[in-house]
């Protein structure tokens, strides 16, 4: 079908198109506005679909021209892989679209429709990021996701936590975004390709690129984009900080979608890349700690979205870990596992908050009977969460297991039997996270808190509840999913076995295992509490991180504060100094000695010496005057003297210049001399003075060296500018003033740039002054 | 501020005058000694005197800088519509007239970005002199 692909850019343009109707119409329709992003996801969902179904597997591509002299496309892609990220978002931004709707509080109107566009805008980027060919493409959208994502964080910008969460990830992850770009560009230039597909598909140009010197840095620095993006440990500390956001925005962004972009990438780069034993080796290991840690953090939290955040650290640590493995036949599974029964958890957590305005756990028990449809709902996502037979989480841990134990050739330093007993001990305390959300929020004794809670309406209730019993559900119909999964996986050629009854013992020893050491750390969470507060004040990455900031901030500051001290004599002295060392340069290119430069003074007459000596005597007179008002009049007498001296030597275009230039500075001169400060000459200190005479000598020796030079007859010989232009300036230009035609025509770029800097200083002048007389 | 009777005298000759007088420089510009910034600097003078004499109040009712803005708007458009018709950036053309009383007329499209440079020379320049000029002294 021809129409098919152009179906990709649709998928991806859509939402962008109506974020920038959310924008524009935010102001009417206030809350409504949510509606556009259902509507915008809904009609994504359906195209991706629609595009899954109809290519039955096939790649679908769009290719446009866009840069072609940079090799760069505005192409997509519709591989399995992509369309089932694809899916995922624009199928959870559909929900997120309806939460949102009852979620959202009465704010200004403009502020909720911004809080669409930028949601909206968002998921397009996402969509981008999904269904790019392009590497670049997928840059740019990868930094699009970032900076949508630091406006969605800092939704509650009133609050200091927020913007502070904001910024900090926003910096990590266009950072990290940054470094992904050179790596980019390492691949697209040594392969001369910048098309995923092309890459992954051609041997050629993978041996091209591994034959490079360039190839390690190239991969470690896109591991560091996928690795910031996804909060891999160094990194991880910014999605549980990012935590200050609206819960919708935390379940779109942090659950289901954004944090998986890095994981995505490095799927996509598995069958470039990963051959490569540096592959298996960094990501493993990573992988591996990032899982542990966010385990374990996670269940000493006490704040209900931190928990989660931290519990989704650990599952992307742990498909980290599996991409290190090589094992991409897992990654759709793992991947759908985890965006449904998080989504679901996240607005629960949401659920929670709305009805009792807190997220601390030591602060709620017994929210059952309030909120009974939660409650259920927290259970079935929470089962998924612990891996508990029947659910899709089930199905996922049971497949890792058989991964792990199955083994085949783990390409990596890290000892297997290592890996698998740390991944089941961060299972166990996921599996003891999964009982502390559910025994310590919804049993036991109400809380105050507990107690004023009112269950939700179903606008807030539905999407969970989407959530949730698919989580259930696709675990009931193992079948079905592993048929799915294996047909949306990168690695879709290897085909996933997954029933509902367990076939295998060894896995499901495994995972009952995991079950009862959960069970034990959730029965002894009492001594690990114990060991977090001793721990307190332990050096954290994000310690670390802030100490960083504030290194970063202290350098600017003292740079700038020496640098741009506001002082305008430094100002100028700084600017002669750069203007006399380019002239050196210049010199010393073009291979001539200073002191060879022609002198020749037999033009001078009488009266030029005359007029020199007074040029030179009023100068001097600038400099040694002790009151600001006789500088200013020495001054102003040496630029008429210049004047004098254009009548002299028959210059009536710069003559005029001249005087026209030196009446208005004499007057603004004499405008501005009452508010200059105290003038103090005998206050400047020896060394300073030295300096002053030291740069004026320079500045005065360097013009007339160039001046003498240009004058020159062997230099008239080489280039003749003045008759050169003289001829030119009539022929092709059509006027006879050659200097006007230099400024208007020839040198046009030029004055377009002065212009502009003129009028600047125009209203730069108009608004701090306006200010001050404002603020007087 | 308002200057003494005989500074006012003559600026009530000379502002017109000077201002005339730029416009005729602006107007040979191309050909003899003149052009769009010169011309700029020469009415900024007369806007200078008659700030000298007769005061801000006047001037200062109108928005200068919007002067230099369109001053700049004018001179940016005379390289973007080459540019937009498919020729470089910032090339200009040379039109012919063929007028019935003057006869034949050259116009460089380069006036159009010469009579930018001086609106924004002028705007610039009396944005900052009514403002000085408006300080509590």
């Amino acid at each position: 079908m021809p129409t098919l692909e152009l179906l990709l850019p649709s998928i991806v343009f859509v939402p962008f198109v109506a974020a920038g109707l959310s924008l524009w119409a935010g102001r009417r329709l206030g809350q409504r506005s949510g509606v556009l992003m259902v509507l915008a996801a809904a009609a994504s969902f359906v195209q991706c679909l629609h595009l899954a179904t109809g290519s039955a597997g096939a790649r679908v591509m769009f290719v446009h021209e866009w840069m072609p002299s940079l090799r760069v496309a505005l192409s997509f892609c519709g591989d399995p892989f992509g369309l089932f990220f694809a899916l995922l978002i624009s199928g959870i931004g559909t929900l997120v679209g309806i939460y949102s709707l009852s979620y959202i509080p009465k704010l200004a109107p403009a502020r909720v429709g911004r809080y669409y566009a930028s949601l909206l805008a968002f998921m397009g980027a996402m969509l981008g990021v999904a269904l790019a060919d392009d590497l670049i493409l997928l840059f740019i959208f990868w930094e699009v996701t970032s900076v949508t994502s630091f406006l969605l964080i800092g939704f509650w910008y009133e609050d200091e936590k927020a913007r502070k969460g904001a910024l900090t990830a926003l910096l990590i992850t266009a950072l990290g975004g940054l470094t992904m770009m050179i790596g980019f560009l390492i691949v697209g230039i040594t392969t001369e390709s910048f098309s995923l597909q092309a890459l992954a598909g051609q041997a050629a140009l993978r041996e091209r690129l591994a034959a490079s010197p360039l190839f390690f840095p190239a991969l470690l620095l896109i591991l560091v984009g996928a690795m910031t993006k996804s909060a891999q440990w160094p990194f991880h500390f910014w999605l549980p900080g990012a935590m200050v956001a609206p819960t919708p925005v935390s379940t779109y962004l942090h659950a289901a979608t954004m944090v998986k972009a890095g994981i995505f990438l490095l799927g996509r780069f598995l069958p470039i890349f990963g051959g490569a034993p540096s592959w298996a080796g960094i990501l493993v290991p990573i992988g591996l700690v990032t899982l542990l840690l966010g385990a374990v953090e996670a269940f000493l939290d006490t704040d209900l979205k931190g928990m989660l955040a931290k519990t989704t650290v650990a599952t992307l640590g742990l498909i980290t870990m599996l991409y290190g493995l090589g094992a991409a036949g897992q990654d759709a599974l793992q991947m759908l596992a985890h965006a449904t029964y998080k989504g679901a958890l996240f607005l629960v957590v949401g659920i929670v908050e709305h009805a009792t305005h807190t997220r601390d756990i030591r602060q709620l028990a017994g929210l059952r009977r309030q909120l009974p449809i939660t409650f259920v709902l927290c259970i079935l996502a929470a089962l998924s969460l612990a891996g508990v037979w029947p659910s899709v989480g089930f199905l996922a841990k049971e497949s890792l297991y058989a991964q792990l134990l199955g083994g085949g050739p783990l390409g990596s330093w890290v000892p297997s039997w290592l890996v698998l007993g740390l991944t089941v001990l961060a299972n166990a305390f996921l599996f003891a996270v999964a009982c502390r959300l559910v025994f310590g929020v919804f049993l036991g004794e109400p809380t105050t808190h507990a107690q004023r809670a009112h269950e939700a309406g179903a606008g807030l209730w539905l999407p969970p509840a989407v959530l949730a019993s698919l989580s259930l559900g696709l675990g009931l119909l193992a079948p079905t999913t592993a048929a799915l999964v294996s047909h949306f996986s990168s690695a879709s050629r290897t085909a996933l076995h997954l029933t509902l009854l367990p076939d295998h013992w060894e896995p499901l020893l495994l995972s009952l295992l995991t079950a009862l050491v959960g069970i034990g750390i959730y029965v002894g969470r009492a001594g690990l509490e114990r060991m977090r507060d001793q721990a307190q004040g332990a050096p954290t990455m994000q310690l670390v991180w802030d100490r960083l900031m504030e290194a970063v901030t202290a350098v600017a500051v003292g740079f700038s504060v020496r640098w741009q001290s506001g002082s305008l004599r430094w100002y100028l002295a700084g600017s002669l100094v750069f203007t006399v060392g380019l002239s050196g340069l210049a010199w010393q290119r073009a291979g001539i000695s200073v002191l060879q430069v022609p002198v020749s003074l037999q033009e001078m007459t009488w009266y030029g010496f005359t007029l020199c000596g007074m040029l030179a005597f009023t100068a001097l007179l600038v400099a040694r005057s002790t009151t600001r008002i006789g500088a200013a009049i020495a001054l102003t007498s040496n630029g008429f003297l210049t004047a004098l001296l254009f009548v002299v030597y028959r210059s009536p275009d710069i003559l005029l210049t001249q005087i026209l230039i030196e009446t208005v500075s004499t007057i603004f001169l004499l405008l501005i001399l009452y508010y200059m400060p105290t003038f103090r000459p005998e206050g400047t200190p020896p060394m300073r003075r030295l300096i002053n005479v030291a740069v004026a000598v320079a500045v005065g020796f360097s013009m007339f060296a160039f001046i003498m030079l240009s004058t020159s007859p062997q230099f008239r010989e080489v280039k003749n500018l003045a008759a050169d232009y003289l001829t030119r300036s009539m022929a092709e230009a059509g006027g006879a003033n050659a200097v006007n035609v230099i400024i208007v025509d020839f040198r046009a770029m030029d004055t377009n740039g002065e212009i502009t800097v003129l009028v600047l200083v125009g209203l730069l002048v108009y608004g701090l002054l306006r200010a001050r007389r404002k603020s007087a | 501020m308002t200057g003494d009777p005989i500074l006012r005298m003559v600026a009530r000759f000379a502002v017109p005058l000077t201002v005339w007088v730029s416009i005729v420089i602006f107007m040979q510009g191309h050909n003899m000694p003149g052009g769009g910034f010169i011309a700029g600097v020469m009415a900024g003078a007369a806007g200078a005197m008659y700030l000298l004499a007769f005061g801000p109040a006047k001037p200062s009712r109108y928005r200068w800088w919007k002067v230099s803005v369109c001053g700049l708007f004018i001179s940016v458009m005379t390289g973007t519509v080459p540019f937009l018709l498919g020729r470089p950036y910032m090339q200009h053309a040379i039109w012919h007239f063929d007028l019935p009383v003057i006869g034949l007329y050259e116009l460089p499209t380069a006036t159009f970005f010469d009579l930018g440079v001086y609106l924004i020379v002028l705007g610039t320049l009396m944005t900052i002199f009514v403002e000085l000029a408006q300080e509590e002294r």
